[in-house]
Formats: C-alpha cells, sequence, structure tokens
C-alpha cells in the first residue's frame, strides 16, 4: 500500500488542495434551495456533481504528471505492476471523495435540509464519483500535460452539466438536446436526483447506477492503458 | 517605441494559442448556442428577451477572464522562461509589459466583438448600440487585465495568483447572481450596484439599449473610476515587482 500512502500524501501536500477539497462541500451545504421548484434538492447537492467532476480531474492530474516527469517510466523498471499503481492510486482519490460525499450528506442532514433519502443520495454520489474518476482518468490519457488537459475538461464539465441537465432541466430544452442529453453520464445524476425526490420503482434506481456504473467501467478500461512515452 | 512594435509578435502568439482560443470564445460560443436556442423568445419581466439579458451578460463575463492571457505572457516573459533573455535585450522591460497588456487587452476585445457579431447575426440579440457595446467591452477588458496583473505583481506564488484571478471571475459571476439569486442583503446589493464591474458593465449597456445615455454614462464612469483604481495598484504593486 505504499503508492496509496504515497498518493494520498501528495495530495495532501497541496495547500490549495487541501483547501479546494474541504471548503467547497462545505460551502456547497449552505447553498440555499432554490424557491421555483427546481433544482429539485438544495442548490449544493444539485450542483455537487460539477464538484464531484472537477475534485476527480484535479486529483487524477498527479498521475499526468507522473507520466509528464518520468515516474511512469522509471515505475516500469520498479517490481511494482502497472495495475497496482492503478488501483492504489484509484483508491487513494476514492478515498478522498468519499470522505468528501460524507461530508457533505452528514452535514445536510445536520443542517436540516431535506434531503428525502440520504442513504440512496450517498449512494449515487458514490457512483457517480466512480464515473467522474473513470471520465478524468481517460480524459487525461489523451493528454500530455495537465494544465492544458484541465483547462478544456474544465470546458467539458459546464458542458456536460449544461446539456446533462443539471443546470437545466431536460424538459425545457429543444427535443433533439433532450435526446442527446441522453449520453452524457451527468444526465443519470440528475435522472437519479429525481428518483431521489419522486420515486417508486426501486429498478428504476439500479438502472440509473448500472448505466452510471457502465460508464465507469467504459472509461476505467480506456484509462487505464499504459502509456509509458 | 521598440517595445510596442512588439505587440505585432505577441499578437501572433497569442493566435496560436489555440487552447485559450477554444475556453475563450469556443466555449461562449458553445454556451451562448445552447441557451439561446433553450431560452427562444421568452420574454422577462421588465420587457426585454431573456434572452439578450443572459447573452449580454455571459459575453460581458467572459470578458472578466480575458486577463488571464495578459497575466500569463507576463508571467512567462518577464518572471519564468524567458526572463534573463528579455532582460538582456535593450529595450525598457516595463513598457514591454505594458505593451503586453496592450496587446492581451486588444485580444480579449477581438474575441468580444467576434462574439457580438455572432450574437446578433445568428440570435438577432439586442445589444443597444454597437459603438457603446464596443466600449463598454473595452472598459472590461482593461479592468480584467489590470486586476489580473495587480494579482500576478502582488503574490510571490504564480498558482496562487492564477487562482485569485479565477476567484475574481467567478465571484464577480456569482454575486451578480447568475448560478443563483444571491439573498436580498444590502451589502451585495450594494456591490452589485456600485462596484461589481459585470453589473455595471451589463447595466450600462441595458441603460443605452432602453433609451437612457445618462445613466448608461453613469456606468461607465463608474466602470472607469474601478480602473484607475485597479491602474494605481498596479502601478503600486509593479513597482516593486517589475525586473
Amino acid at each position: 500500500m505504499t503508492i496509496f500512502r504515497f498518493a494520498l500524501k501528495r495530495i495532501l501536500r497541496d495547500k490549495t488542495n487541501v483547501l479546494f477539497l474541504t471548503l467547497f462541500p462545505i460551502a456547497a451545504i449552505f447553498l440555499p434551495t432554490a424557491e421555483d421548484g427546481w433544482p429539485l434538492l438544495p442548490l449544493g447537492y444539485q450542483y455537487f456533481g460539477i464538484l464531484l467532476l472537477f475534485v476527480s480531474i484535479r486529483l487524477t492530474s498527479i498521475m499526468i504528471e507522473d507520466r509528464q516527469k518520468g515516474v511512469v517510466k522509471r515505475l516500469a523498471a520498479a517490481p511494482v505492476s502497472h495495475f497496482n499503481y492503478l488501483w492504489q492510486n484509484l483508491l487513494a482519490f476514492s478515498v478522498i471523495m468519499i470522505i468528501q460525499i460524507i461530508i457533505i450528506i452528514s452535514g445536510g442532514y445536520a443542517y436540516g435540509h431535506e434531503l428525502y433519502e440520504p442513504w440512496n443520495l450517498t449512494i449515487l454520489y458514490l457512483v457517480f464519483m466512480f464515473t467522474a474518476i473513470s471520465i478524468s482518468l481517460a480524459w487525461n490519457s489523451l493528454y500530455r500535460s495537465k494544465e492544458s488537459s484541465f483547462l478544456i475538461f474544465m470546458a467539458v464539465i459546464v458542458l456536460m452539466a449544461l446539456l446533462g441537465g443539471i443546470l437545466f432541466p431536460v424538459e425545457m430544452m429543444p427535443v433533439v438536446f433532450e435526446r442527446i442529453a441522453v449520453i452524457f453520464p451527468t444526465y443519470w445524476l440528475s435522472e437519479g436526483i429525481e428518483w431521489i425526490v419522486f420515486g417508486e420503482d426501486r429498478g428504476d434506481f439500479l438502472f440509473i447506477n448500472g448505466v452510471l456504473l457502465l460508464y465507469a467501467l467504459f472509461f476505467l478500461i480506456i484509462g487505464s492503458i499504459r502509456r509509458i512515452s | 517605441m521598440k517595445e510596442l512594435a512588439t505587440i505585432r509578435f505577441i499578437g501572433i502568439r497569442m493566435s496560436r494559442d489555440f487552447i485559450t482560443m477554444i475556453l475563450l470564445l469556443g466555449v461562449p460560443i458553445i454556451l451562448i448556442t445552447v441557451f439561446s436556442i433553450i431560452l427562444g423568445e421568452v420574454e422577462g419581466l421588465s420587457g426585454t428577451p431573456i434572452r439578450d439579458e443572459t447573452v449580454v451578460l455571459l459575453v460581458l463575463g467572459f470578458q472578466l477572464f480575458g486577463g488571464a492571457i495578459t497575466m500569463n505572457y507576463v508571467h512567462q516573459d518577464l518572471f519564468a522562461e524567458r526572463k534573463n533573455r528579455l532582460l538582456s535585450l535593450p529595450m525598457n522591460t516595463t513598457l514591454y509589459g505594458f505593451s503586453i497588456m496592450l496587446a492581451g487587452i486588444i485580444y480579449s476585445i477581438l474575441l468580444g466583438i467576434i462574439l457580438i457579431t455572432y450574437t446578433t447575426m445568428v440570435f438577432d440579440v439586442n445589444w443597444g448600440n454597437f459603438i457603446w457595446a464596443l466600449l463598454v467591452i473595452t472598459l472590461m477588458s482593461s479592468l480584467s487585465s489590470i486586476v489580473c496583473l495587480v494579482f500576478t505583481f502582488s503574490v510571490k506564488n504564480f498558482k496562487i495568483a492564477e487562482r485569485l484571478s479565477e476567484v475574481y471571475g467567478v465571484g464577480m459571476i456569482l454575486l451578480a447572481g447568475l448560478f443563483f439569486p444571491m439573498p436580498d442583503n444590502a451589502l451585495i446589493n450594494m456591490f452589485n450596484d456600485y462596484v461589481n464591474p459585470l453589473m455595471l458593465a451589463y447595466s450600462s449597456i441595458d441603460q443605452v439599449r432602453s433609451g437612457g445615455l445618462s445613466d448608461g454614462w453613469l456606468y461607465a464612469a463608474l466602470l472607469s473610476v474601478l480602473i484607475l483604481i485597479a491602474f494605481g495598484l498596479l502601478l503600486l504593486t509593479g513597482r516593486r515587482r517589475m525586473p
């Protein structure tokens, strides 16, 4: 578990990271509930998916840094398998994000927000977190420098949030957009949130999480290919 | 004035910086397109279509980030990679810094003009008077460049300066209530009425397009006062840090 420990240390050594990782979920707890009936959950919880995407791209950037600095090359010569390197890093990212999810859910509960079904919401966020990590992993594998990867992903996040129905209800969009929305993982997140508020059929919730997990698996496979040079 | 002649080369460098171009031109175009399609022709409470409001705010909001280009070039040329090379040249680094700023401002204005033209031609957004909109865009991009440079000079670590510039951009948009309505707090309202550059610029354009030229001037003047204050700070901080 050396790599895991080391990944945690590397992330938490950066002061901006610590600030970014703690301050934002806490701030999200205190965002108000929308007055005109949409978003259904308090704003902080509606936008938490966007935050998860941001956090995941920021955390996975240490892997791109490894590639930039040639650490991956050295690892290839060391008696550590790529698989070990990958899962220990991913575990470190997940642990940090799980803590964030626990903070926001328990904080919201203590603050007195109406969260409908906190446990299911936690599950939804957890599943979306895996999707977010694997998307950013796959995204990072397309780039050589972490700056350009981060900057362009920022734009992609905004687009995904917009077209996936996190910033706007999908029903408000023209029919074409409504159909396209299905391909964005954020769409499934907002569907999941809708289920948590209105849903009755357990199967729907399982289906939503299944789609998100499929996305996670798909991007994980793309992102986990070793790129030494 | 050989320093000013470098503007051309800075311009060429900027035009090859595709990532910035995607972020400051591609993203707003996509956002504006999506928003305009979603909002359609719905009219707001005050009678102006919501689309006119949102699109103008978006274009002005992206001007808040225009300063990031200036900031990066000043950092690269005067503090990091090219510092020693530029110091060995027979030219005034301060003036060179100003010419980078000028190039950044012009670049940002150009992006603004492209966006204004796009929104007017494709979505028929009402910008009121084009020249007035251009003036406001100029003020906004100057302010953003100057503020970003103040950040660069006042903080030792460039990473923090970059974050501060993002806080400036996102913070102003947040306070203007674009993400979600702000609480009705006297302090926030006052800030939006008299200090927030985004709201000042928007009010100025909004006043002029609904015929209140004198109020438009008032807001533009307030914006200019902000620029003057920021410029004073720039001179103060720049004197200490310029190589």
